[in-house]
């Protein structure tokens, strides 16, 4: 009993979250036998004798820079800290999604996803179709065009709607690129079937990633015949449109009435990668990365098309995305279960500054999220998507909601995951609270 | 006392310490036990004395002669001084224990006036012991006065007689034989010369050595174990000495500490080491001398004795002390040889019956297999999406991509016939090439299976836009021609039944596995034998096959495994290949006792495709 009590460490908890959820920033004695739950009840019942409508909910706690995820005694232990001072616990809502919406049901597998319109949802489809979702719950638009499965698809203006609609772009296995319009403002009960206004061809195998520039007038693609080729998205007017507009029909292509496509073609084409290029990133407008399975990571001049950096790392990698602080972290995750997070601004190292290893099959996707720097998340053959912080080794949270192996995940208005996978959903978590 | 005059006594004392030591008296000084008078007059006197005077003194020395040697001392007093009877009346015991009464003695006048009555008086002498008078005959006298002078005591004995050569010399020459030499002085000696054969046979054959050994130090070892120094002077045969016990420790007691005592655990720890290395003994505790158990080996041992005394000579066991970890082969750890398949991520499921063989496109994007079922599927190695199905209907034994890149055909065995089959993928310019390429009869790729039988018709197939060639015997393997590399060696692989063929993309090394699972590497530049052999596998192997970029190889077997090996081959004609077993792949099931069917590798990554019976292909990566 003694024992029992001489074991006890003081904690003040300071927070950054607004006043209603501030607790007293007194130190108090809590026994170091407590983890995450048991702080989080103690903060939860601190703020109850201030506030006494508040709702109990988990938070997560920050010593230096690192999540507390064991007793706080092993913690303690663990880092080296005296459990004789004043130990000071910043408290941050814990991230967990803690809503499963309906899952949005899909003719095939889902291969892409795009959540940076926080209005629509667009994915990409096995069946050729890339689909609008209109917040996350109806189908308002088809886009087709496509006789190959979606592998990528993404919005051009995220946010920004220009005259009431939104421009996508989608690469296909059908070793092309598609750009679509469309209105915003429809609200029919049956989807809209749209068809593609510009078309890209070029690449002599599927597409595997596009990506769009800041400031959205380029985009990039990846693709299976090594290339990565850049196309401008209103360029071809001044050049491309007068002369190639040409109607295209492919066989597969059942729908009747059929826009008039203008063919654009490639601005420069980078070439260097030896293997497929399975994914690329623009995350500022002179610099490109891009992930290949030739198991390197390079960062191209996006001017110049020359390549600035080259990073050797072992693995076939299938998935790319740039963020964290400064957005200069670079995420792969690839043909082995570990997500890893590069430095390229850490001259001389290829080790990884962060690995995350709790998947148990290949990582298909990775995603910073949209403005934390340190949470991203990851999803998996192994059906699992996972939310990780790079303050602790664990995952915050994994979401289980697939049966099958999830092909493509991203965030979604900031507090939602959305993930499709190979059992033709495309399932969306929401109640991700990062503050 | 009878003393001689003065001048007497004075040349008597001049004498005297040659006397004194002598038995005849101690003390002269007062009583003067010897009185005795000599030489100058004494030969003088020698000369005057008359015959009967002679004959007086031979009278008596026959008498005193007899007196001395018959008769014993009359005193009994031993050896002691005289001066202890100074004051008695006797001078000691007679034999019967009587006193010996002391005579009385005459005055000094008394006797000088005998002695000037007699002439022979100075040859009396008194005998202090016995206290008598003993008269000395003239021989005496003239004896003792010789002994005096250092001369023999009998006048008639010469010390230095003349040197009488009684050896005769007349008629005998020098040597003591005069016979004349014998002839085998003068012939060369029959048994020198044995005596030389046998040396010279014996320097022959080296029997005795001209160089000596050198000198053994004198010294030895005093502490040293004399069974080595004796086992190491020892020519010919080794004795080989008993091994010598240790001597018995505390542990050896019947009731030894309990440190010694090992627990339980301790001793059933025991049965996990190896025979040899467990102990002979076993320390136990026991109350009493009483109650310790009579050796309960002593028959065995006993017995083995026996044994060894009428079966088995003692012979020294050679045996080397060798580290079995130093006899493996150094091996470079499996750690740099990576990148090698590992573990599984990927399955591809679909089929319905044992996957026969899969065959992977030239860029490794898509992989095709052909099934048990009736379908050959393509499938995305990248997603593990079954793309196309052609349901063909018999059973597929053997499928294969076009090895260009850009004619994206599929040659595949089905029942008895090749079906060439349009795999659908790629652009679409290479599709219509493709299209074209499989109608045209006749002139659509050549392959080398059964291209000298007259007896192929080729079919086109409606269902699937192929072509099919049909055979009238049955196809077994289908490979396509590849820029027509041929290799021609015959190979001696010992191997009771191949069942696959594998070949280094450098050309000059050769996997055959065989259906006893044995998996042979034969390099070509080396010898027609196999380099390695390797038996891993339990069953069939059922396929080999190099990694075409990697260092890689890789078998499958019928016992749901696949093993994949570093194979490195150097440049360096003068360095063997090195072959290193990696990785045992798992996870197939067992089906219908058949396991894996195929395996292969992914062009570009190290990566392992593996075709089960189970129906799933699975893709095993680093």
């Amino acid at each position: 009993m003694d024992a029992d009590e001489s074991r006890q460490v003081r904690v003040r908890f300071v927070t950054k979250l607004p006043p209603p959820l501030r607790a007293p920033t007194t130190a108090i004695a809590v026994p170091a036998e407590l983890s995450r739950m048991g702080l989080s009840e103690i903060v939860n019942s601190l703020i109850l004798s201030a506030e006494p409508d508040h709702q109990a909910q988990p938070f997560d706690f920050i010593v230096d820079g690192e999540l507390v995820r064991m007793p706080l005694h092993q913690f303690l232990l663990a880092k080296g800290i005296s459990a004789e001072r004043v130990l000071e616990l910043e408290y941050v809502k814990a991230v967990a999604p803690k809503k499963q919406e309906q899952p949005l049901p899909h003719d095939d597998w889902v291969s892409a996803v795009d959540g940076s319109n926080p209005r629509f949802l667009l994915t990409g489809c096995y069946d050729g179709l890339a689909r609008i979702w209109k917040d996350g719950a109806v189908c308002t638009q088809v886009l087709e065009g496509h006789s190959g499965a979606v592998t990528s698809a993404s919005f051009i203006n995220k946010g920004v709607e220009t005259d009431g609609s939104l421009h996508v772009v989608t690469g296909s296995k059908d070793r092309s690129l598609r750009l679509f319009k469309f209105d915003t403002s429809v609200t029919t009960d049956s989807p809209k079937q749209i068809g593609a206004y510009k078309f890209f061809p070029g690449h002599s195998s599927s597409v595997q990633s596009i990506a769009v520039d800041p400031s959205r007038n380029m985009i990039c693609s990846g693709s299976w015949d090594t290339k990565i080729k850049l196309w401008a998205v209103e360029g071809s007017e001044e050049d491309g449109d007068s002369v190639t507009v040409k109607k295209r029909r492919t066989n597969s292509d059942a729908s009747g009435p059929e826009e008039s496509q203008l063919e654009g073609s490639a601005s420069s084409t980078f070439e260097g990668h030896s293997q497929c290029v399975s994914s690329v990133a623009w995350p500022e407008q002179q610099t490109i990365y891009s992930a290949s399975w030739d198991h390197s990571v390079r960062q191209w001049d996006a001017q110049t098309g020359k390549e600035t950096w080259n990073m050797f790392c072992g693995k076939a990698l299938n998935c790319l995305d740039c963020g964290g602080e400064g957005s200069s972290l670079i995420a792969a995750g690839g043909s082995d279960p570990v997500l890893r997070v590069w430095d390229p601004r850490k001259p001389g190292t290829l080790a990884p500054v962060f690995q995350f290893s709790s998947h148990s099959s290949w990582i298909s996707a990775c995603k910073w999220h949209p403005s934390s720097w340190y949470h991203l998340l990851s999803s998996s053959f192994d059906g699992k998507v996972m939310l990780w912080d790079l303050r602790t080794a664990w995952p915050l949270a994994s979401v289980d909601s697939h049966t099958e192996k999830v092909l493509c995940a991203d965030w979604w208005k900031g507090d939602s995951v959305i993930s499709g996978g190979a059992d033709s959903k495309l399932c969306i978590s929401s109640g991700v609270e990062i503050a | 006392m009878g003393r001689p005059d003065g001048e007497d006594n004075a040349d008597l004392s001049s004498d005297d310490s040659p006397w004194s030591d002598t038995a005849w008296s101690e003390d002269d000084d007062d009583e003067g036990s010897l009185s005795f008078e000599d030489s100058g007059e004494g030969s003088g006197l020698d000369s005057d004395d008359g015959p009967e005077e002679d004959a007086e003194d031979a009278e008596a020395g026959a008498e005193s002669d007899s007196s001395e040697d018959e008769a014993g001392p009359r005193n009994t007093v031993g050896d002691v001084p005289l001066g202890w009877y100074k004051d008695e009346d006797h001078i000691g015991y007679d034999i019967d224990g009587k006193k010996i009464k002391k005579r009385d003695r005459e005055g000094r006048i008394d006797t000088l006036l005998r002695n000037a009555d007699s002439d022979t008086n100075w040859r009396k002498v008194i005998d202090a012991y016995n206290d008598e008078e003993v008269q000395i005959t003239k021989e005496e006298a003239k004896i003792i006065s010789r002994l005096l002078k250092g001369k023999t005591p009998h006048a008639t004995v010469d010390p230095y007689p003349d040197y009488v050569d009684w050896f005769e010399y007349d008629g005998k020459g020098h040597p003591l034989s005069n016979a004349p030499e014998p002839k085998r002085r003068f012939v060369p000696s029959k048994w020198e010369q044995k005596k030389v054969v046998k040396l010279v046979r014996a320097i022959r054959k080296g029997w005795i050595k001209f160089d000596k050994p050198k000198d053994e130090p004198d010294y030895y070892l005093l502490w040293g174990d004399d069974t080595d120094t004796a086992d190491n002077k020892r020519q010919g045969l080794s004795y080989i000495p008993a091994p010598k016990p240790n001597l018995p420790g505390h542990e050896e007691s019947y009731n030894p500490s309990v440190e010694y005592v090992p627990t339980q655990e301790e001793i059933d720890s025991y049965q996990l080491m190896y025979e040899e290395d467990r102990p002979k003994f076993i320390p136990r505790r026991f109350e009493s001398l009483r109650s310790v158990p009579a050796y309960e080996k002593a028959l065995r041992e006993g017995f083995d004795r026996c044994l060894d005394l009428y079966l088995c000579p003692r012979t020294r066991k050679k045996r080397i002390n060798i580290d079995p970890e130093s006899l493996k082969p150094k091996l470079p750890s499996k750690k740099d040889l990576r990148p090698y398949p590992r573990t599984c991520y990927l399955e591809f499921k679909g089929h319905s019956g044992p996957v026969r063989s899969l065959s992977v496109e030239a860029t490794g994007q898509w992989i095709a297999s052909g099934s048990s079922d009736g379908t050959i599927r393509v499938w995305e190695v990248e997603t593990g999406r079954c793309l196309k199905v052609f349901n063909v209907g018999a059973d597929v034994r053997r499928i294969s991509w076009n090895p260009s890149p850009d004619k994206p055909v599929l040659a595949a065995i089905v029942g008895h016939d090749l079906l060439l089959l349009n795999a659908e993928v790629g652009d679409e310019e290479t599709q219509m090439r493709t299209k074209q390429l499989l109608h045209i009869d006749e002139s659509a790729p050549e392959d080398d299976a059964d291209d000298t039988k007259p007896a192929v018709r080729w079919v086109k197939h409606d269902k699937f836009d192929g072509i099919t060639l049909i055979h009238h015997k049955a196809a077994s393997t289908v490979e396509w021609h590849s820029k027509g590399d041929y290799f021609t060696t015959k190979l001696e692989s010992g191997l009771r039944e191949i069942s696959s063929i594998s070949i280094h993309p450098g050309g000059d090394n050769v996997i055959v596995g065989s259906k006893d699972g044995k998996l042979c590497w034969f390099d070509t530049d080396l010898s027609t034998k196999p380099y390695k052999m390797l038996k891993n596998h339990s069953k069939d192997i059922t396929n080999v096959t190099f990694h075409r970029r990697y260092p890689l190889f890789a078998s499958s077997s019928e016992d749901c495994t696949a093993y994949v090996f570093h194979g490195m081959v150097y440049a360096d004609l003068n360095q063997n290949p090195l072959i290193v077993p990696l990785e045992i792949l798992r996870g197939h099931l067992s089906s219908d006792r058949r396991g894996v069917l195929d395996c292969k590798f992914h062009p570009r990554q190290p990566w392992l495709f593996t075709a089960g019976a189970d129906s799933v292909i699975r893709l095993y990566c680093e």
